[in-house]
């Protein structure tokens, strides 16, 4: 389908009718108009999300005694896992963390925290990162949303219940939006006639009706989303979505992978101005050991990773697009079957932090080598300020949570992760 | 969405901020919040530093290795207090609010005064328990508690639901579908006096009930949208259908509750002979029965607690301890099996803690009522059945009133006890009177839920009008329906949404996927699925604990907006205008309001319309534009 969308005199005529200006009524407007929320262009961020937990040994901290071999880097004194020969080539544009120590082995319970940067508890509801930046980062109700999520697959279907991020009380319009496939874009896009102006016409008078009838929090909701659908519609920039227009090789450089092709399609949105985006591909709850999982994973993950940071770098959108690669913990040192969240990596690039570096350090020596966090342990408080630091978000602000009671955005206990942040 | 989910828990100490009745700070209500929050993470089921147990008022007055926390009307001598007064607690950087030490000082020195301590007339069914009574009597007994309880709290219950209002709202209430224009029309021209009352018994009367009874259970049972939370990617959807469809044949065929339960828990054999069988695999997990599964499903679906935190260990929060948890599983230890057979044996009524639970694991626990009950475990017998019997009791303290307490959440979108599943005595009733006349009603009745139904569906309450008073605030809005003195605007869930379209479009097979099923991955988050009413209930599935929540985003309204299906005419328009070749432009405009929105368009309304079919050349097209502009309307999408 390739219909043409709609042209900015038809939104004009749109925002007119009523359709898309929301609707004045009081509670709407103090649902609305939260004036804490402050609003500045900062940093985007790609998070790639491993979800089951990665093994650390059999990616990022490898050790001369595991089950895959340590291989150099471009980074001198630096070392991979033998799987990843192209990232191996861009160390010089990463950093490794080696040394998060996190708490919590439960699936559900450390998506959570490793999203949030708290730790769940029974009735109240922590806003995930990706929310946080939708709330903080980017031009309000611009065209494009501020958080996507994509979906990469899985090759196998484990790990327990999926965390769905949540902006709890930042409000329901930083929720992600969604995509189920990468290839495919985002559906019902485009009109399926021409007749939509007219309808959409017919329909606004009984909308306005509605709202001021029923001023609740259910109506606001759905028109201010039917109104940003019919917004997206609108934007040329939604082309974004659609990765028929990227060239075939650099297709093929990402790797014919569903992950590969998400993050190609990452790259596109967060060109065209959307803040946050995460790829989460499921699958690795590898407790029946990581090594052969991983080593199957392993090409289509060098691939499309490295060549993300590359063609950002290409483009010159590196320095502002940090790129965060984690699960909720990593796994049990050797070979993997465990769930470990003592002493397990992560690996960002990009976004101005300082990189070709390692930050923390797992035990080498004994019958257990990787056991322990030897040298500067990084807590998920720590890890969530530093991440919200570098997409410029303001880590100290607090917000009105439910019972006018303040939340922090972060946890005051968080330290920065100075070795990243020069 | 969250917004809105924390809200219950406000609302407790909100509503009794402005009771005048109870001026003085309640342990349910004031102080457990606070220490729930603050405390107990610490001082609860999963720690007790200096062997402090701070969920319930008898541990509380024990105390821990520095005396009691707290001592009626004595402050000084309120170890608590002492310790929150300075900021000695809680550690860490997050002190209590002056607000909320305020409340506990006050608790303390009122001499630590509880609900029950306020338990008055009111609080007292108002029908006699043990006899059943006619329906529109029970529901003036319904808004008489609806109407005191708003009284005692200076509020004014809503005005009654027009006509409309209610014909909409009992078809999707108790058919799970919009009426048809022939069914609105015949309502809406009815004069009589009963019409509402005649509908009710209409509708419960008509297979669609049962239809609508047997997937809302379904759904609490398991919700078809959640692929592989608890059976790994092989979410047998079929399966949960087709034991959908065996309550929904219980239900029409007049069974009483208690025998619905029994025939569906104690069921054996091949799920060929037994539809119902897939409850057991629907609960368990990685395709099989479960004793934990089953102990915590039919503790939340039957019994009304929510027991599945005690499974690891104490619950931290809640007085449940692991032992009792497993003392219920161990009544399932001898149920094996998988989607396709189930295999009961008898045994000795005990079961041993698995390896999965943080503590006690091997821990051997016997078979044991939850709370109370006798049981012999050192004897050979069908444990399962022995709980089913026990359960199914009209004496049963759970069974009754946790059924009682589900009926009124599906037509208020809130129970009586909020959350729905956590009835326990340090969780009390807004309204208790009326749960336990609820309760005595379904007992009496011998657990006939159409009864149950008739009633609540007579009453007042259920037909007050949704549309907010201009007068009311956002707060006293809130409050008011949170009392249920004004029915709430509740989303259609995706099987009304479904079905509703379905009709008006004359398309019984209607299909708007957009992913081609036969590519892209097969299993997963994801998946392109084989099936159109799955897709659908996966994109337009609605919050389960909280009706009222709208939470889809634009992809569902890109669905609405530009699905092909929605612009390629209706097949029920066709055959009214074949059999109807006379109709004008206004009555086939008529027509479409009453199918979609159960209403006559207004005169404004009729006339934009009218002109807009004038103005395109193709009638025929035109029609499928309103229809498309109707169904997009917010009006719809709300049962209100």
């Amino acid at each position: 389908m390739n219909k043409p969308l709609l042209n900015r005199r038809d939104y004009l005529r749109l925002s007119s009718a009523g359709v898309l200006s929301g609707v004045s009524v009081p509670w709407f407007e103090s649902l609305a108009a939260n004036p804490i929320i402050k609003r500045r262009r900062g940093k985007s961020c790609i998070l790639l999300w491993m979800d089951g937990g990665p093994s650390q040994q059999h990616t990022f901290d490898p050790k001369p005694s595991g089950e895959f071999k340590p291989i150099k880097t471009s980074v001198p004194g630096i070392h991979i896992a033998e799987k990843f020969p192209k990232l191996a080539q861009r160390m010089d544009d990463m950093a490794i963390l080696r040394s998060m120590t996190t708490e919590i082995n439960d699936h559900y319970d450390a998506k959570y925290f490793l999203h949030t940067g708290f730790r769940r508890v029974t009735g109240f509801e922590h806003p995930a990162l990706g929310c946080i930046a939708s709330s903080q980062v980017g031009t309000p109700d611009d065209d494009m949303p501020a958080f996507v999520t994509i979906d990469a697959g899985n090759d196998k279907v484990n790990g327990g219940r999926f965390y769905r991020s949540v902006p709890a009380y930042l409000g329901p319009q930083h929720n992600p939006l969604a995509v189920q496939h990468p290839e495919k874009g985002l559906e019902n896009l485009n009109p399926a006639d021409d007749n939509l102006q007219r309808r959409l016409d017919l329909l606004a008078g009984g909308e306005s009706r509605f709202a001021q009838q029923y001023p609740l929090p259910a109506v606001m909701n759905k028109q201010a989303a039917f109104d940003r659908a019919v917004r997206l519609m609108h934007s040329p920039r939604s082309h974004a979505f659609n990765l028929d227009n990227e060239p075939t090789k650099l297709r093929e450089e990402y790797g014919q992978h569903r992950f590969g092709q998400s993050c190609l399609l990452a790259r596109r949105l967060v060109e065209s101005g959307v803040s946050f985006v995460e790829i989460f591909h499921r699958g690795w709850d590898d407790h029946e050991g990581a090594g052969r999982r991983i080593a199957e994973r392993a090409p289509w993950m060098d691939a499309g990773m490295s060549t993300l940071i590359r063609d950002l770098k290409d483009r010159g959108m590196l320095d502002d697009t940090l790129v965060v690669w984690m699960g909720e913990f990593g796994r049990s040192p050797g070979n993997g079957s465990g769930h470990f969240c003592r002493a397990w990596s992560t690996l960002w690039a990009g976004g101005g932090i300082n990189t070709g570096l390692v930050v923390g350090k797992t035990s080498e020596g004994g019958k257990n080598p990787g056991h322990e966090v030897v040298d500067r342990p990084i807590t998920a408080p720590d890890y969530i300020a530093t991440l919200c630091k570098v997409l410029g978000i303001d880590t100290h602000q607090e917000f009105m949570g439910p019972g006018q009671r303040p939340m922090p955005l972060v946890d005051k206990r968080a330290n920065v992760i100075k070795e990243l942040i020069s | 969405m969250s917004i809105l989910t924390v809200r219950p828990i406000l609302l407790g100490a909100f509503l009794l901020s402005l009771s005048p009745a109870q001026a003085n700070p309640l342990l349910e209500h004031d102080v457990l919040p606070i220490l729930t929050k603050n405390c107990m993470g610490c001082h609860g089921g999963l720690k007790q530093k200096g062997k402090l147990d701070l969920r319930t008022l008898p541990a509380m007055i024990k105390g821990g290795e520095s005396g009691a926390a707290v001592v009626s009307g004595n402050l000084d001598k309120s170890e608590l207090w002492q310790q929150i007064l300075h900021d000695d607690m809680p550690e860490g950087d997050e002190k209590l609010s002056p607000k909320d030490k305020e409340t506990l000082s006050k608790w303390i020195v009122a001499g630590l005064p509880t609900f029950a301590d306020h338990q008055d007339s009111k609080t007292k069914p108002s029908l006699p328990a043990g006899k059943r009574h006619d329906p529109s009597q029970v529901a003036i007994g319904i808004d008489q508690h609806i109407e005191n309880r708003l009284q005692a709290n200076k509020l004014s219950p809503s005005p009654p639901a027009d006509d409309v209002e209610f014909l909409r709202r009992i078809f999707l209430d108790l058919a799970g579908r919009v009426p048809t224009a022939t069914e609105a029309r015949a309502f809406l021209e009815d004069e009589s006096n009963n019409k509402r009352a005649a509908l009710i018994d209409q509708l419960l009367e008509s297979p669609d009930f049962g239809k609508q009874m047997g997937r809302t259970w379904r759904d609490w049972i398991c919700p078809p949208e959640l692929p592989s939370d608890m059976n790994s990617g092989k979410q047998p959807h079929q399966e949960a259908r087709r034991m959908g469809s065996w309550i929904a044949d219980q239900v029409n065929d007049n069974h009483s509750w208690d025998y619905i339960v029994r025939n569906l828990l104690s069921v054996r054999g091949e799920i060929k002979d037994h539809p119902q069988m897939i409850f057991y695999g629907l609960v368990g997990q990685n395709a099989r029965a479960t004793p934990d599964g089953s102990a915590r499903s039919i503790g939340s679906l039957f019994m009304g607690v929510q027991i599945g935190c005690a499974q690891c260990h104490d619950d931290p929060y809640r007085d449940w301890s692991q032992k009792e948890f497993w003392s219920l599983a161990a009544f399932f230890g001898h149920t094996k099996g998988d989607f396709k057979k189930l295999d009961v044996k008898t045994g000795k009524g005990e079961i041993t803690i698995p390896n999965s639970a943080f503590l006690n694991a091997g821990d051997k626990i016997q078979v044991r009522y939850l709370r109370n009950g006798k049981t012999q475990p050192e004897k050979d017998s069908e444990w399962r059945a022995e709980f089913i019997s026990w359960l199914t009791k009209k004496e049963n303290p759970y069974f009754a009133r946790s059924f009682a307490n589900r009926t009124w959440f599906y037509f208020f979108g809130r129970g009586i006890v909020n959350p729905v599943d956590d009835i326990r005595p340090l969780n009390p009733p807004t309204h208790p009177g009326l749960l336990t006349l609820l309760e005595n009603e379904l007992t009496a009745s011998g657990f006939d839920l159409k009864h149950l139904i008739r009633c609540v569906c007579n009453s007042q309450t259920y037909q007050r009008t949704s549309r907010p008073n201009k007068e009311k605030t956002g707060e006293s809005l809130a409050l008011v329906t949170a009392q249920f003195g004004q029915m709430p605007l509740r989303v259609m869930t995706a099987d009304m949404l479904y079905d509703s379209l379905k009709q008006v479009y004359g398309d019984p097979k209607l299909d708007l996927r957009a992913i081609d099923p036969k590519d892209g991955n097969q299993n997963g988050e994801s998946a392109p699925i084989g099936d159109p009413l799955l897709q659908f209930q996966r994109d337009f599935c609605t919050n389960e604990e909280d009706p009222t929540d709208f939470r889809h985003g634009i992809p569902q309204m890109l669905t609405f907006l530009n699905h092909p299906r929605l612009l390629k005419g209706s097949k029920a328009l066709e055959d009214f205008r074949k059999k109807n070749p006379d109709q004008t432009t206004a009555q086939t405009i008529e027509w479409l309001y009453l199918s979609t929105l159960s209403r006559l368009p207004s005169p404004d309304e009729l006339a934009t319309a009218t002109q807009f079919v004038t103005e395109l050349e193709e009638p025929e097209k035109a029609y499928t534009d309103i229809l498309w502009m109707l169904v997009n309307r917010s009006e719809f999408l709300f049962v209100r």
